[in-house]
Formats: C-alpha cells, sequence, structure tokens
C-alpha cells in the first residue's frame, strides 16, 4: 500500500465505520471510492477543499449561537470532509425501524391524550406519564388535525461496539439540524463532484419540499392554498439560522410572536397590506412560550390566544402541544413496549438497555454501579446535565448521587455504548472519532424518511458527546441506492 | 409583506444612512475646525451641535473631545457606533431578504466598530477612517440597487433613505441659521461639502457662494440627490410604489403629507422662503417629514394591538390595495 493519509489510521477497539477490525484493516466495500478519493489528495489539495468549506459555512452564514456565551458569538458548526457511508440494505433495516417507531409514538400520543388504553392496561404505569413535566393535561379529549402529534421527528441513532444501531433518543418538540445537512451535501458536491455521483448516493434536496407538504396537509381550510408560516423565538436563538433557511427554502414567512395575533379563535399575521389569516404554524417554540395566556404568563415569545385558536381547530401546530412527552427518556425506556402494544410488532431497531432511578431496584443498581453508567437527566436536551461515571471525579458522582436520591423521577441510566467511529481529519492527520446520526422523519399523509441526516461527530479525541453545544462537528451522509 | 419586516428594512437603511451624514459633517467641519483658533472651537461646533440636536447631551456626558463623542460614545443614542449597531440588528432579524454582499459590508462595519480597532483607525489617521465609513454607506446602497429585487422591502428601504436624507440635509442647512455672524465663504462651504454637493453646486453656479445660492441649491435642486426636493420626490414615489395608488393621489396620511411637501417644494421659490425665513421653512418641513415617518409607521406596522375583532375594514382593505 502507497503511504497516504490513511497509513497510520488506527482503528482501535471500537467498531470502525470505514474499516473492518483485524490487522489487514479491510476497507468496507462501500467506502472503497471515497477512500481512493481522499488518498489521492495531498495535504495542499486537501487543505484547499477545507477552506472552501469554512469559507462557504461563513459566507452562507451557517451559524449557530452557544448559550451561556456572554458574547452571544455566532459560530460555525465545524464540518469534517469525509463523508459517512451508508449502504442502501442497511438503510432500509433503519428506515423500516424509524416508522415503526414515529408511528407508535403518535399511536401512543394520542391514546394519552384520549381514552389512556396503554395505562389502564398497566403497560406503563400512570404515575410517569403525569409527572412528565412536558405532559399536557389541557389538550386531553382534543382531537389534532389527522390525528398527527409529532409531524417531524429527529431520533437520535448510534451504533454500538458490534455495528448495531440503536436509538438513543427521540426528539419529537423541535428537533434542529436539517440545514446542515442540506448545506453538508451543498458543500459536498462541490468537493468531490465525480466521487459523489459514480457511488450513487440519493439525493436529501427534497425535503424543504416534503415539509411544506407535511405542512399544508393540516390545513385546517383545504379550499385554498395554505398560508403556512415558521414561528420562531427570534434572532437569539441558538436555531435562527436553520429557521430563515427553511422558511427560506419553502417560500413562507418566517414570523415572531410579535408578527401574530389571534382574535375571536383566529390567528392572522400582521402585514404592510392588512391582516392576512394564517392556517399552518410550523413554530420551533416550545409549548410553554407559545402562548402566555395559557402556558407560561412571562412568556414574551408566544402569541396570546393562539391556544384558543388551536383548540377550537382553526389553526394547526407543528409539532402539536404535548408531544415533548414522547421525548422524556423515561418514556423511552417504554417504546419497544408500545410497539407491541399499539402495532403488534417486535420493535425493528433496538434501544439502549434503560434504568429507570424510580423504580428501586434500577436506582439501587444504579448508585452502586455509577462508574459504568452514563447518568442523564429525563428531559433536558443538547447534552447538558450528564454525568459519564467512567470520565467523573468521585466528587461529580456523589453529587449525582445525591440529585437522583433527591428526585428519582428525573434521572435515567444507561450502560456506556462505546460509539462507533469514523475516520476523521483532525490536526491535519486522521484520527477516529465517535459518532452518532439524526435522521429527520416527516409524518404527513406518508411517512417519509430522509435518506441520510446529520451525522455529528465528536471531534475531542475519545469524547462520547456529539453535542453541538458540546464542541461536536458534523459530516455529510451519504445513503446509496444500492 | 410583514409588518415587522417592513419596519426592519425601513430602520435599517435609516440608520445607515445617518452614520453616513453624521460621518461627513463632521470629516468637513474638523477640517475646517483646524482653520480656527482654539479659544473659540466649541463656538465653531456649536452650530452643529445645535442642527443635530446633540448640544445638551453632550454638555451633560462631560467628554472633552467632541468628535470621538459624536463616532463612539455608548451614552450617545445616535453615536455613529450605535447607528451601526441598529442598522446591524435590523438586518440580521430579515438577513434571509437581504444579499450575502450586503450582509458582509455591514457586518464588516458593525464588527469594525465593535472590536475598538474603529477606534484606533481613527486616532491614527482621522481622514482614512472618516472614508472608510462613508464607503461602507456608498457601497452598501450601491449594493441594495443592484443586489436585490425592487420589491416592497426595496421600496421600505429606500423610505428610510431619503426621510433620512432630506431630514440630514436640513439640518446641515439649518447649521448657517444658527451662526452667530453672517455666514462666511468657509461656512458655506462647509455645508455644501457636508452634502457632498461642493462639486454640483460649483457647476451650476459658476463659483457665486452665496447664502441665497447655496439654499436654493441644496431645497429646490430637481436632479442632486442630496437635495431636499430630490429625496421628497423619491419618498412620494416609493410611497405610491408600496400602495399602487398613483401619484397626486392618497390613500393614506404619510401619502397625502408627502404630497403636499411636494407640490410646497415644486411650487416655491427661494424668494418666498428668505421672505418667511430659513430657519422657519426647514423648521416646518423638519417636523413635516418626522409626522410622515410617524404615519408610515402607523399604515404600515403598528395595527393596532388591541384589535378586538376582526372588522371588515382590516382584511377588505388589504385586498383592495392587493389589486
Amino acid at each position: 500500500m502507497k503511504t497516504n493519509v490513511f497509513s497510520r489510521y488506527e482503528t482501535g477497539a471500537f467498531f470502525d465505520e470505514m474499516f473492518d477490525r483485524g490487522d489487514d484493516r479491510l476497507i468496507r466495500p462501500h467506502y472503497q471510492k471515497i477512500l481512493e478519493r481522499i488518498s489521492a489528495l495531498n495535504p495542499l489539495e486537501y487543505e484547499e477543499k477545507r477552506s472552501q468549506a469554512v469559507s462557504s459555512f461563513l459566507e452562507h452564514g451557517v451559524t449557530f449561537t452557544v448559550y451561556g456565551d456572554s458574547e452571544g458569538a455566532e459560530r460555525i458548526f465545524p464540518f469534517d470532509l469525509i463523508p459517512r457511508v451508508i449502504p442502501g440494505n442497511e438503510w432500509s433495516v433503519i428506515e423500516r425501524g424509524l416508522k415503526q417507531r414515529i408511528l407508535a409514538l403518535n399511536l401512543f400520543l394520542n391514546d394519552i391524550y384520549h381514552q389512556g388504553r396503554i395505562l389502564q392496561e398497566g403497560v406503563i404505569p400512570r404515575e410517569i406519564v403525569e409527572t412528565c413535566p412536558y405532559f399536557r393535561k389541557e389538550i386531553i379529549g382534543f382531537h389534532v388535525p389527522k390525528d398527527i402529534y409529532i409531524h417531524v421527528c429527529g431520533s437520535d441513532l448510534i451504533r454500538d461496539e458490534k455495528g448495531t444501531y440503536m436509538v438513543l433518543e427521540d426528539n419529537g418538540r423541535c428537533p434542529s439540524g436539517v440545514s446542515y445537512v442540506l448545506e453538508n451535501r451543498d458543500i459536498m458536491k462541490r468537493a468531490f463532484p465525480r466521487t459523489y455521483q459514480s457511488m450513487g448516493v440519493r439525493s436529501v434536496e427534497a425535503y424543504p419540499e416534503l415539509l411544506l407538504k407535511t405542512l399544508e396537509y393540516l390545513s385546517p381550510r383545504q379550499s385554498q392554498k395554505p398560508v403556512c408560516v415558521l414561528l420562531t423565538p427570534g434572532v437569539y436563538n441558538s436555531a435562527y439560522f436553520e429557521h430563515t433557511f427553511l422558511a427560506r427554502q419553502m417560500g413562507i414567512e418566517i414570523v415572531e410572536g410579535r408578527d401574530l395575533i389571534a382574535i375571536d379563535g383566529f390567528v392572522y399575521m400582521r402585514t404592510t397590506q392588512g391582516l392576512v389569516q394564517v392556517d399552518v404554524i410550523y413554530r420551533r417554540l416550545d409549548d410553554d412560550f407559545i402562548d402566555p395566556s395559557f402556558f407560561r404568563k412571562d412568556s414574551v415569545l408566544g402569541v396570546p390566544g393562539l391556544m384558543d385558536s388551536y383548540l377550537k381547530g382553526n389553526v394547526a401546530l407543528a409539532n402539536g402541544v404535548g408531544t415533548g412527552l414522547a421525548d422524556d427518556k423515561v418514556t423511552y425506556a417504554y417504546v419497544p413496549d408500545m410497539i407491541r402494544f399499539y402495532l403488534g410488532q417486535d420493535p425493528i431497531l433496538q434501544s439502549v438497555p434503560t434504568y429507570l432511578c424510580w423504580r428501586d431496584e434500577d436506582r439501587k443498581f444504579v448508585l452502586e454501579n455509577l462508574a459504568n453508567l452514563v447518568v442523564k437527566p429525563a428531559n433536558e436536551s443538547g447534552g447538558y446535565g450528564m454525568l459519564i461515571g467512567s470520565e467523573s471525579t468521585k466528587a461529580e458522582c456523589n453529587e449525582f448521587k445525591k440529585r437522583i436520591n433527591e428526585n428519582p423521577r428525573e434521572y435515567i441510566a444507561q450502560p456506556i455504548i462505546s460509539l462507533s467511529r469514523h475516520p476523521t481529519f483532525c490536526n491535519d492527520e486522521l484520527a477516529g472519532r465517535h459518532i452518532d446520526l439524526r435522521p429527520f422523519i416527516l409524518y404527513g399523509s406518508d411517512l417519509e424518511v430522509v435518506p441520510g441526516g446529520l451525522t455529528r461527530v465528536a471531534l475531542k479525541k475519545d469524547s462520547l458527546v456529539v453535542n453541538s453545544s458540546q464542541g461536536g462537528g458534523s459530516k455529510d451522509t451519504w445513503v446509496l441506492k444500492s | 409583506m410583514l409588518s415587522r419586516v417592513a419596519d426592519n428594512f425601513y430602520w435599517m437603511s435609516r440608520y445607515i444612512e445617518r452614520a453616513e451624514s453624521l460621518t461627513r459633517m463632521v470629516e468637513v467641519n474638523q477640517s475646517s475646525s483646524l482653520d480656527c483658533v482654539e479659544e473659540r472651537l466649541d463656538e465653531f461646533w456649536d452650530p452643529v451641535l445645535q442642527a443635530i440636536c446633540a448640544s445638551e447631551t453632550f454638555k451633560e456626558s462631560g467628554k472633552k473631545d467632541l468628535v470621538q463623542f459624536l463616532f463612539f460614545s455608548s451614552g450617545y443614542s445616535y453615536s455613529v457606533k450605535n447607528c451601526l449597531a441598529y442598522a446591524r440588528e435590523n438586518a440580521r432579524m430579515v438577513r434571509d431578504q437581504l444579499s450575502m454582499e450586503m450582509w458582509l459590508e455591514l457586518n464588516n462595519i458593525y464588527l469594525f466598530f465593535q472590536s475598538g480597532d474603529a477606534e484606533k483607525a481613527f486616532l491614527q489617521d482621522p481622514q482614512i477612517f472618516f472614508q472608510k465609513v462613508i464607503r461602507f454607506s456608498l457601497v452598501f446602497q450601491g449594493l441594495s440597487g443592484a443586489t436585490i429585487p425592487h420589491d416592497e422591502g426595496w421600496h421600505f428601504m429606500a423610505l428610510g433613505t431619503f426621510l433620512e436624507r432630506a431630514d440630514q440635509t436640513s439640518r446641515m442647512l439649518d447649521t448657517l441659521t444658527f451662526q452667530s455672524h453672517i455666514p462666511t465663504r468657509v461656512d458655506l462651504l462647509a455645508v455644501l461639502r457636508s452634502c457632498s454637493a461642493r462639486s454640483a453646486f460649483k457647476r451650476q453656479y459658476r463659483g457665486e457662494l452665496s447664502m441665497r445660492n447655496v439654499a436654493n441649491f441644496l431645497l429646490f435642486s430637481q436632479d442632486f440627490p442630496r437635495s431636499i426636493r430630490f429625496s421628497i420626490r423619491c419618498l412620494d414615489e416609493n410611497l405610491h410604489a408600496i400602495s399602487g395608488v398613483p401619484s397626486g393621489n392618497f390613500s393614506n396620511e404619510a401619502e397625502r403629507l408627502i404630497g403636499s411637501s411636494l407640490a410646497m417644494v415644486n411650487f416655491t421659490d427661494i424668494n418666498a422662503v428668505l421672505s418667511i425665513g430659513l430657519h422657519q421653512t426647514i423648521d416646518d418641513l423638519q417636523k413635516k417629514l418626522m409626522k410622515v415617518g410617524q404615519c408610515i409607521f402607523e399604515t404600515y406596522v403598528l395595527l393596532p394591538f388591541e384589535i378586538k375583532s376582526v372588522n371588515q375594514s382590516l382584511t377588505a382593505h388589504a385586498q383592495a390595495q392587493q389589486q
């Protein structure tokens, strides 16, 4: 083998996406062409492509805001030029598994907010549902449009040391990241046009169109072209770039709460030509903030009277209200049971074994084995507030023990999974870095899974945390046609 | 378009125009002030401060260096630094509708001021620094003409620019009426240069530098883009482009006021102005323009927050205007 960037690459004791384990380090066949292309790059060419990518992100303003940073600085989401490749047959299993999952989650939400069969039959304890901070008793009995609660779902997938795909969590409120999927693809097509074409990669560009169709499907006024808007918390939100990006791609207005007004059970936007009735709101704002007259009184982001119009069926919200229940990591542990209960099927995708601290046995186990577990708050996102036992000091562990004992409902624990690794450029050389995958699923008149998704990569050596807020970066994800 | 977005466009361009005017005025007066003995410096700057209504804030601030105050003070809300920050804030909210080139220009000048590099550059070589700020504004305006569609949002930008420009030109002219002496050649030239009107003026009047000619030019020039008449005509055109109502008619108070101002500058001459008094005329005009700004806001942005029911007129009106 000729010397190239891969010569000194080591897979380590992990599942490596590109190379089979073993001394001969066999390349997995679906990576053959891109490996050849990247091996053929000299450092100068590589640097040129990399700086093209960076300046393209800057120019496009593909940035996010980090909370807690006093400057409120906008940063680029670091991007790695080596794509993650998923063969077609592997993807079709993932796709079926995700569809099954979002169906079950929707049936679950519909059940919980109506008869509650799953509670009556004792599959899920009632107490768990009612103590979830995102459970909305206010919408019990309300018929959401088309009986769909989660229209846009982002479920995070990981692979363990054997390469088995597992669902790590579901994001049924306002999952973000899809703008990076589209921007990353643009950059990769420019960087490796011929390799891209010859590998037969499935396209992702239809996403904005599909999203718009998903939204329009919900409109209470089917007689005319629905007026859809994207409701953003505003310029200081970490995902503001994505909001403007999606609105522009769909050709709909991006509005803030103050641009909308609810009158007599209808929602209007204030335009220079007068009030225009709004049919569907793609809101990128949590339940708590959408209507200060209904939920949090101190919210200045929402629209007073919005919930009244929603409950009267005059305006549709995507995602629906109350979907946070599906994001709860305690609920997560029950998803396989939901799939069996509602669909009578076995789960296609595995879940990560989860210990629920509110169960006495589980808690005992967790407290005794903290060093080998990851402890997560049940209702946080962005990788905040978690403890990785093996990397924590005694004091940190004790602090978590205290918290778990004080509030067992709010903590879950999972075994530490060595996420699969992927060759990634780090300081001019290739190294293995842990990755996950966030695919995006749309549920409208059909179920659609975008082929690919956002591959997030933990750029810090040995880190298992891939969140952008915690120093993660991203890769393009290439799903092959065959 | 969304009312808020229209408002953001309007203020973005208004603040940029304001930053440019202020810079030009300081640039010109600073070079004239070099001809002035040091004890009389306060006296020299006084008319300028009065015309931009900043005398009191400056005195209260206790700052020594007037120029630094006008550029970098965070206490003076219309310092150039603040104007650029407001402009950028407004731009950020309508970023999806600006061209990349426009955003980059504005973002760069904003970062230049925020980082402190601007203050360093100013101390090192004020002339180069002034030119950089003015050049930014001109490039930005050129880009907005050349890189985005001239749609409704663009018309709102034009309203902001020309309303501010009419106001600033009137203020420059007004500095002459605040002088404690009869304006000298130096004063008259400073006013012309503050409006970047020196060569245009010279071409028209062949060096007949008099108060009368300068006022005539800045008020009534048909074709000089910083004259008050020119600005008002642009305001009229853009207002009617937004409403779709033909010029000469009006469908809201802003259009009526601008129409009447346009008639005034079209059909009055300098003799009439001088007999009423230049300051009086300018003062009336400024009040009217301020009212126009308010009316634009009331007509297009401020839908009453306390609407109890959608009465027919609100939505029907919208349809009538769209046709």
